[in-house]
Order: structure tokens, then sequence, then C-alpha cells
């Protein structure tokens, strides 16, 4: 594991050019003021604990409101009971109140919160905003860029309320979470630019963890991807996720994510 | 007869000694990707007045080519930069000056902008001529702590009006 770590972080220090637009995270940057994304998420996990494959469907529009200021709405489709059923849906706004830029590196600090609501069974110990409880998050993303290497962490706060209307929280299992990121991401083509509508392709690796804070479970994920950008506008993204270890009850931690999303600059300008 | 003499040099007068931008070549700081860059330069091409922008996306600078009737200011330029998630890390100006004489500290206003000529020495400008802007915003955050040392003696310096754009000859 600790060889692995070094590896992986020798490759990442190796770069000359970074990127921040990580796959499982966000960076402290927003986007730019007045442009409008539209992301298409899908993932495939494996089940655990029964056999197969869920799939999740996540569309999701984001707006730069200004600056310093973004926000998303997400929806939540799955099939995870047999039919494919819309599940829920979440508002998340991220706020950069830092910034430290240089000709060759930047520190930059943002403040987020999400809330999200969701319908569908409790299933698991793992807490997740993101597709699975109602509830909040709220936290901290600080992202640094070293010599163009880019490197993002996170540290949050989640509460799981009842998936209203026919799911209550279980008294059992800890209700809260404390979760932190740890994301890297170089850019391996082109080695020099030579114009806009080349495609850039980047290699990420995330680490994703969280800790129950009523009982001290605990788990954490490792989080490779390949990203492709097209045209300075297309984004598309590959990524798998494993397990590294868990203490807690988890129904579907590993699978596969692809994630498409474009992006229309000026839309919105006051 | 004379009236229209009158108007006349007063519109030949302005135009003499119109501070007006006719290019300016931008560092942007804190860039990634060539995204970030399309997003730059997609916010700097919405400003009224721009006739055509050059990326270079290896050194993240942009060469914005200014229409000949442009209002454009440093600041537009500096916001608009601002607007896409970056800053500036240098700003250098082309202005076509017709016979100015300049000295340290000098002062020229155009409408509501004043440009202040500081760490120059006494000259004639004519023709096109690059100038840096030296402001807060338009240098790195690290420069500007030694810039604003260094200049410590130019009390408009010290106060960064908004309006007021530092400028050396380069």
């Amino acid at each position: 594991m600790k060889k692995l770590f070094l590896v992986l972080l020798a490759m990442v220090f190796d770069t000359a050019i970074a990127q921040e637009l990580f796959v499982f995270t966000e960076p402290a940057s927003n986007m730019p003021s007045g442009s409008v994304g539209v992301r298409f998420g899908q993932s495939l996990l494996k089940e655990q604990i029964k056999t197969g494959y869920n799939y999740h469907f996540m569309p999701e529009i984001m707006w730069g409101v200004n600056k310093n200021l973004m926000v998303h709405f997400a929806g939540f489709i799955s099939n995870r009971n047999t039919t494919l059923i819309s599940e829920g849906g979440s508002f998340y706004a991220k706020y950069r109140f830092f910034s430290v830029d240089d000709l060759h590196s930047h520190f930059r600090l943002a403040a987020f919160g999400r809330y999200s609501f969701n319908k569908a069974d409790i299933h698991q110990e793992e807490i997740e905003t993101m597709g699975h409880n109602t509830g909040f998050e709220t936290g901290i993303i600080a992202t640094q860029l070293i010599n163009k290497l880019a490197i993002s962490a996170s540290i949050s706060y989640e509460k799981a309320l009842d998936n209203k209307p026919d799911y209550v929280f279980p008294e059992a299992q800890s209700n809260n979470a404390t979760n932190y990121t740890l994301s890297f991401g170089k850019l391996i083509y082109p080695k020099k630019y030579t114009s806009l509508k080349e495609t850039n392709i980047n290699v990420m690796v995330e680490f994703l963890g969280q800790t129950l804070n009523k009982n001290g479970k605990s788990y954490l994920d490792i989080a490779p991807s390949v990203q492709f950008i097209f045209n300075s506008q297309i984004r598309l993204d590959l990524a798998y996720k494993q397990e590294i270890y868990a203490s807690m009850l988890r129904s579907a931690p590993n699978g596969v994510y692809l994630k498409l999303e474009y992006n229309f600059f000026n839309v919105t300008n006051f | 007869m004379k009236n229209l003499i009158i108007i006349l040099s007063i519109v030949f007068g302005i135009s003499i000694s119109k501070a007006q931008i006719v290019k300016a070549e931008i560092v942007a700081t804190g860039l990634t990707c060539s995204m970030c860059s399309n997003a730059i330069n997609k916010q700097l091409k919405t400003i009224d007045g721009v006739e055509k922008i050059d990326v270079d996306l290896n050194t993240n600078t942009f060469v914005v080519f200014l229409k000949n009737t442009n209002t454009v200011s440093p600041k537009t330029l500096k916001d608009n930069i601002e607007k896409a998630g970056f800053f500036v890390g240098s700003m250098i100006i082309t202005m076509p000056f017709e016979k100015l004489s300049i000295a340290d500290n000098l002062t020229f206003s155009e409408k509501k902008m004043s440009f202040i000529f500081i760490d120059s020495k006494a000259k004639i400008l004519n023709g096109n001529t690059k100038v840096k802007v030296l402001d807060k915003g338009f240098v790195t955050q690290k420069e500007f702590k030694k810039l604003q040392k260094a200049y410590s003696k130019y009390p408009s310096y010290e106060n960064g009006n908004e309006n007021d754009f530092h400028l050396k000859v380069i």
C-alpha cells in the first residue's frame, strides 16, 4: 500500500501540466461566471450483498453565478429496485473565498454545501447524499497548483435525515459522518498545446474516505480515471472506483463511472 | 464657420490626446487547461471593441487586438479575466501616443481614467508605445507586494483608485 502510494506520488510529481477538473471531487476553483454546464453521469456498481449490478444515472446542470459562486442541480435515477426510477435530487453551492495566484502556482479555498432529498430505501451504513440519502453536506476545499501540478483536498461534514416519505433513518446507525478526499491530476496529452481544438487527455487518481462520527466505522476508496477534453468544451470521464478497506456496511462500493459534460460559455452575465 | 473650426479643433484635439488602447498582451495566472483558456477567450470576446484575440496556450498569453473606435480600459480587460475565474499576471498595453512628453509622476486623463507614468524618465512618446500596467490586480500578488514598497513615494499608487492606471514604458 505504501509502495503504491509512493509510485503514484512519483507519477504525479513528474508532470509538466496538471488538471483539477476531478471526476469525484470538486476543486476550489469555480467555473467561469455566466457559463452553464450540463453533465450526464452514469455508474455501474457491483452489488456486494446481492448479486448483480446497480445502474445510476445522474443528470446535472451547473451554473457559474459570478466569479466566486457556482451552483449545481442534480437528479438521481437508478434501477436499484429493478426498474429505472427517479429517486431524488440535490442542490449544491460552492463559494471561492480565497485565492493566491502566481504565474506558476495558485492556492484556492472554497466552502460548499449541498442539500439532497431521496426517497429510496436506506440499505447501507455509508452516508451518501449524492444518490442515496436525504440530508446535507458542508465542507471546505483547498486546491494547490505547484509547478503546474494540481493537488486538491477536502474535508466535510455530512448528515443523513429520513428518506421521506417511506424510510426512516435507522436509529442504530450513525446519521452523520466526516468525509475527506485527496485528488491528484495530470495532463498526459498534449505535451505542448497547439490549438484550442486539440483533444486533451488527463489522468487522475483520487482517494475518497468517510468516518461515521457515532461509531468510528470508516472506509477508503481509490478512484483512478482518465479524462478526455474535446474542443476545449466537451469533457468525457472514464473512472473506476475500488474500495481499499471498509469497516462499515456498503451495498455497492466498486464499479465504473462514465461522465459526459458540455460547457456553454457566457450564457448569463450580469 | 468659426464655430465649425472650434468644434473641429476640439474634436481634433481630443483625438490627439486620446488615451486609447490598440492592443493588450495579457498573461493570465492560475490556468491548468485549455478549457480554462477557452473560457477566458470567450469571455474577452464579449467585450465591445475587441477585434480579435490570439491565444498562446503554452504561456497563457492572450493578445487582444482592439478596434479603432474602442473605449476599452485596462480595468474592463482585468474584470473579464476575473469573471472567467482567473487573474491577470501581467498586462502590457500598446497605446498610440502623438508627441506626448512624459516625466516621472506625470498624469494624463481621459474621461474617467487617469494614466500616471511612474518609475519613468522624461521623454517624448511618439507612435505605438508599449506600457506595462503596474497596479494591484494587473501584476501577480507577489509582485504587487514588491512594487508597493518600491513605489511608496507615489501617493496615487498607494491609494489604488480603480480608475488610476500606473504605467511604465517598456
